[in-house]
């Protein structure tokens, strides 16, 4: 264990810990797009879902603290490898030309920090009810926390909905290198299914962002009210 | 046909290096980039002034010494040909041509165009060798191996050295000479007692001479005068995973492999 532990602190192995907890966070987010895709079953079932979640403090507090491991490693080292990075080449060229890197693979730390940043303000929003507590503590009909109403709230305002839709691309973005790129990571590679192992990234990625801005936009067109 | 060439001139590793403006005339299109500069160095010895240093050998592609950035791409603008492949009859006469070394930390500047790049070397000097004495060629079928894993050998041991897969990356990584060294020798039964050990010191030879990691740009991969696929850097991770859980289930090895007899 001690030698697969010294593995990772080389840059190869802290990469590989990059591409690990960043497939881990994609599994939440495929799944949190999932879960909120609910909205459109109506308030009864959003609220359900996100009381169910709430009722159960210990899974839902180890998901949290998980998430939030993964994330502080994954920020981490990715900021420690690009900084790393940037020194291994102190002088640059005059003239550099990309031959076929991809635009999303080129903005990865653009779009890490985008994220970093909407997710921040998300879960101030969102979860901590800290930006906008106006909703945060209405009950519905059932009694359950009416997360519908916060929601539908939120996306009435244009500037949220502005917010969320940027966040989204700075997702998209980084997903569609992401994915496809910790497969390589990982040392997976087939000659038969390399356009496939391509095309994971941007179809995952597409799938997550066009989930989450049917719900934004779905609110503020008024399709859900 | 005609050109102007801005070159970079540095007249030691820690002088302040700048571009200079030269004017190439009387050049032929059959003429390769190194015959193009070999004419500039004429004039300029002509006129009593220092040559442009830059670094040649075979001239045919195979030594891997020649080393320029040709408008922004490490080897020019052609794909699966070093520098001194390509022919000037590939540029627009009377174009403007930028003219830089290789540039990364772990290969400093010597002099104008040519830079230091032992540092490969010194990862191949950390593990890329089989220790064993194989003694001379074998009688053809004494050794079976598997047409598959002699052509992926053989494509991953046509990697010549030159670093342009550094020069091309933005983080200065040498994954692409790693992963094609490691998977040439991983790959045949010669070089697979020492499979775990190998990687796991190329990799850490790579990280001390201070070339960068991977992004999976694949911008290597389009440089490489030897057409060596970016596939290999998957294998190298996965020789790397691979050995990090096989050692791990090992005693712990002697600091050097002659330990035991001093
Ligand atoms: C919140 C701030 C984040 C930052 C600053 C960030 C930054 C980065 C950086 C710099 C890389 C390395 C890219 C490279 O070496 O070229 C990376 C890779 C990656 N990120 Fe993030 N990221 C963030 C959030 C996320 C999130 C939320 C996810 C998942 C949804 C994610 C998934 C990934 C994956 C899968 C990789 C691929 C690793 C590989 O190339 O093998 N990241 N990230
Ligand atoms: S992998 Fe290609 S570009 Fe890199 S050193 Fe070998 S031959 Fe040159
Ligand atoms: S001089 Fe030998 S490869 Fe170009």
């Amino acid at each position: 264990m001690i030698r697969l532990f010294s593995h990772f602190q080389s840059s190869a192995g802290k990469k590989m810990v990059i591409a690990l907890t960043g497939l881990g966070l994609v599994v939440f987010v495929v799944f949190h797009m999932l879960g909120n895709l609910q909205l459109f079953q109506g308030a009864h079932a959003l609220n359900r879902y996100a009381a169910f979640l709430r009722d159960m403090p210990i899974l839902l507090w180890t998901a949290r603290i998980g998430l939030l491991c993964m994330a502080v490693f994954h920020i981490g080292l990715a900021v420690q490898l690009s900084v790393r990075n940037r020194r291994a080449r102190p002088v640059g060229y005059l003239i550099h030309r990309y031959r076929q890197a991809s635009i999303a693979s080129r903005t990865m730390a653009i779009s890490g920090m985008t994220l970093l940043v909407f997710l921040g303000f998300h879960l101030l929003h969102l979860t901590a009810g800290v930006i906008d507590p106006a909703f945060s503590d209405h009950l519905d009909a059932e009694g359950h926390r009416d997360v519908y109403g916060k929601v539908v709230h939120a996306f009435q305002n244009p500037f949220m909905v502005i917010i969320y839709l940027a966040g989204q691309v700075g997702l998209g973005l980084h997903l569609t290198h992401a994915i496809s790129s910790s497969v390589q990571t990982m040392g997976f590679e087939h000659a038969g299914l390399s356009r496939l192992l391509k095309a994971f990234g941007p179809v995952i990625g597409l799938i997550v962002v066009l989930g989450n801005v049917a719900i934004v936009l779905a609110v503020f067109l008024r399709i859900v009210r | 046909m005609k050109f102007t060439l801005k070159i970079w001139r540095q007249e030691g590793p820690h002088e302040p290096g700048r571009f200079v403006t030269y004017e190439a005339h009387e050049v032929s299109p059959g003429m390769s980039f190194l015959e193009m500069l070999d004419g500039v160095n004429q004039r300029l010895l002509g006129k009593g002034e220092e040559p442009v240093a830059f670094e040649q050998d075979c001239r045919e592609g195979i030594c891997g010494s020649c080393s320029l950035v040709i408008n922004g791409i490490p080897h020019g603008p052609d794909q699966g040909i070093t520098t001194c492949q390509l022919y000037m009859r590939r540029f627009c006469d009377g174009a403007d041509i930028t003219i830089e070394p290789w540039r990364a930390k772990a290969f400093p500047i010597l002099k104008d165009l040519v830079v230091d790049r032992r540092g490969l070397d010194r990862i191949m000097q950390a593990g890329g060798y089989i220790s064993v004495n194989t003694g001379g060629a074998v009688d053809g079928n004494v050794l079976l191996i598997g047409k598959d894993q002699a052509e992926a050998a053989m494509d991953a041991a046509s990697c010549i050295g030159c670093g342009a897969c550094v020069a091309a990356c933005k983080n200065a990584s040498a994954m692409l000479f790693v992963a094609a060294k490691v998977s040439h020798m991983a790959t045949l039964p010669q070089g697979r007692p020492e499979r775990e050990r190998r990687v796991s010191a190329m990799l850490e030879a790579m990280d001390r001479e201070g070339f960068g990691s991977c992004s999976n740009q694949y911008e290597c991969e389009a440089v490489c005068p030897k057409h060596i696929s970016a596939r290999f850097i998957a294998n190298l991770n996965h020789e790397y995973l691979r050995a990090g859980i096989v050692e791990s289930g090992r005693p712990s090895e002697p600091e050097s492999p002659h330990a035991e007899s001093s």
